[in-house]
């Protein structure tokens, strides 16, 4: 046991800062699906039981003796109280297909996304002439046919748990480090149109996939720093997996992808708001433009694919890494194969300072609970060479 | 100007579509327009693998050569299709409905050469193994994005070894969280997360089937 000299909150504060931490915190990306399935509910369940399906990841964690912080406080949304930002809520939760809610996905699945082309080639000219907000309120009944006050309410009530959720930590001293969740609008568009039809417009139309993406980001922003200062947790996880180097070059990144994670990041530092790059999939080819965005005030979040090791090396005076214990690992490897995995983290990302030990992605659903208690141990008692 | 398979592989949408039209017109063999397509889709692989081009450029090549297979298929003669260089089965497996990457690789196999039984997203060992069963086949991938797909690999080996296939059939799995591991776990012969790698392995197979 490594004799431990500053609370969760400092030690988290320290490797977002770079400044030297007595040990590596730990802090997975947590939401219902392992926590309900470990209780004894079905995911379905869990998701449909905010109360219950909260108090089973509280209960994981006193299970294990506590971990240092939560990346998002749970798994509810944390939305402005308008019908432009319930809209675009729907639009992407609905290409998630929930367990319970869909015959395709069974009761105790983890949520699986059901990529259709919910936006058409021509919603480009309206979103470029009327921007999203007027977009998504024209067509509210096409993506979201429910009463504009329905709606509100629905957003008024995610936001009211998450800030709940966000309390429940922060009085047992666990920070949470994001208020409110966005994606960059070529992760959003590519998920909308779908990743084929997204790349053929990219390839035939990109004059004017830039100009939506121009008349998004705006209101992206807004959207997000608002959501963070009505649940006032002072983060936002910016959801990033389509523009990296696993999927396009980048001639395509440079023009749309970087320019708004860029002003998004930026925007957001400017309020005060760090942001959690939430990296899916391998980026290893776009990190070295993480230099020019704004230091200290990002958390670059990979899930194994991207390599954490040259992250560390080109990151380490710039921005935190958190990271990124496999999928894979998690579910059907030994709690012997998760220390050691877990070891060589700390010893060489976990140097100095900068580094936070994560799940790659969220814990996933069937997780063994011995792999899962295996990393929060590690991070607790291992003493790296160092 | 380009030829057919060079506009395929410079990704020139229009000028493909003009080269097809001409060849059909000019009275071309159909067959020899799919193999020019073909050499194309080779090179878009040669790049891919020089990391010239990435997943984005096997995305549009292969959307631009089935533009072009919808527009040749109807002209070939019976049979001519039935000449592949291998039969294989595909499915994304049972608990996952993840289409996106198999569809690509279902794609980039057809455009290679291979007939592909591709049987879908959440699949059942029992429909995947039938399926090899009635057609042969001497390959199968399957897919998955979630860790549960690990199990479900798995239960797909066991029923390929139980119907008394598995010396007969070369078993490779991808997906974004494939990992050395995963494919020991599953039992797999092969495993990636790069779909053009996919392919490779699949024309290996083939080759050592032959």
């Amino acid at each position: 046991m490594i004799k431990e000299t500053m609370t969760s909150r400092e030690r988290v504060e320290a490797a977002i800062e770079l400044e030297p931490y007595d040990r590596v915190p730990v802090a997975p990306l947590m939401d219902v699906m392992f926590a309900s399935r470990h209780k004894g509910m079905t995911v379905a369940y869990g998701i449909a039981h905010w109360k219950e399906g909260f108090r089973a990841i509280v209960d994981v964690f006193d299970e294990v003796g506590g971990w240092d912080a939560m990346i998002l406080p749970g798994y509810s949304l944390s939305l402005p109280p308008s019908v432009a930002s319930g809209v675009t809520a729907v639009l992407t939760q609905g290409a998630m297909i929930f367990p319970g809610q869909d015959t395709a996905v069974s009761e105790d699945s983890q949520p699986q996304y059901g990529e259709t082309e919910r936006l058409t080639v021509e919603d480009y000219d309206e979103i470029i002439e009327l921007g999203w907000r007027g977009f998504v309120e024209k067509n509210r009944e096409r993506f979201a046919p429910f009463a504009p006050e329905k709606m509100i309410a629905w957003t008024k009530r995610q936001t009211e748990q998450y800030t709940k959720e966000g309390e429940t930590w922060a009085e047992r001293g666990i920070p949470s480090l994001c208020g409110s969740i966005v994606e960059s609008p070529l992760m959003f568009l590519s998920t909308k149109r779908s990743l084929t039809a997204f790349t053929m417009d990219l390839h035939r139309i990109p004059d004017k996939v830039e100009a939506a993406m121009d008349a998004m980001v705006d209101e992206f922003i807004e959207h997000a720093v608002e959501g963070a200062r009505l649940t006032r947790i002072p983060g936002v996880m910016l959801i990033l997996e389509r523009g990296g180097g696993f999927y396009y070059p980048l001639k395509i990144f440079e023009r749309f992808e970087f320019p708004y994670m860029k002003k998004m990041t930026e925007a957001f530092a400017a309020e005060g708001l760090l942001t959690v790059m939430h990296f899916d999939q391998d980026w290893t080819l776009n990190l070295p433009y993480l230099l020019d965005l704004p230091k200290k005030m990002c958390v670059v979040e990979l899930d194994s694919t991207t390599d954490i090791f040259k992250a560390k090396e080109i990151l380490k005076n710039h921005m935190c890494i958190a990271g990124d214990v496999p999928a894979s690992l998690s579910s059907i490897g030994t709690p012997e194969d998760m220390e050691a995995y877990c070891r060589k983290l700390i010893d060489i990302v976990g140097k100095d300072t900068g580094f936070i030990l994560s799940s790659g992605c969220t814990v996933p659903a069937d997780a063994k609970f011995e792999n899962f208690k295996m990393m929060i141990d590690t991070a607790k008692n291992y003493v790296p060479a160092h | 100007m380009a030829d057919l398979a060079d506009a395929l592989a410079n990704l020139d949408e229009d000028e493909v579509r003009r080269l097809v039209r001409e060849k059909i017109d000019a009275g071309a063999e159909p067959m020899s327009i799919v193999h020019e397509c073909r050499k194309g889709m080779d090179i878009v692989g040669e790049r891919y693998k020089n990391k010239d081009y990435f997943l984005s450029e096997l995305i549009i090549s292969g959307e631009m050569f089935k533009e072009a297979m919808a527009v040749i298929e109807p002209m070939l003669k019976a049979g001519q299709q039935s000449d592949p260089i291998s039969k294989m089965v595909l499915a994304t497996v049972k608990g996952d409905i993840h289409n996106i990457g198999k569809d690509i690789v279902a794609t980039l196999l057809t455009a290679a050469g291979f007939e592909v039984y591709d049987l879908g997203i959440d699949v059942a060992p029992g429909v995947i193994v039938e399926k090899l069963s009635e057609t042969g086949a001497p390959i199968l991938g399957m897919s998955g994005l979630l860790t549960p797909s690990f199990e479900s690999m798995k239960e797909t080996v066991k029923a390929v070894e139980a119907a008394g296939l598995r010396d007969k059939v070369k078993v490779i799995v991808g997906g974004g969280i494939m990992t050395e591991m995963v494919g020991k776990y599953v039992g797999a012969d092969a495993f990636t997360n790069d779909a053009s790698e996919g392919v490779d392995m699949c024309r290996r197979f083939a080759r050592e089937g032959k």
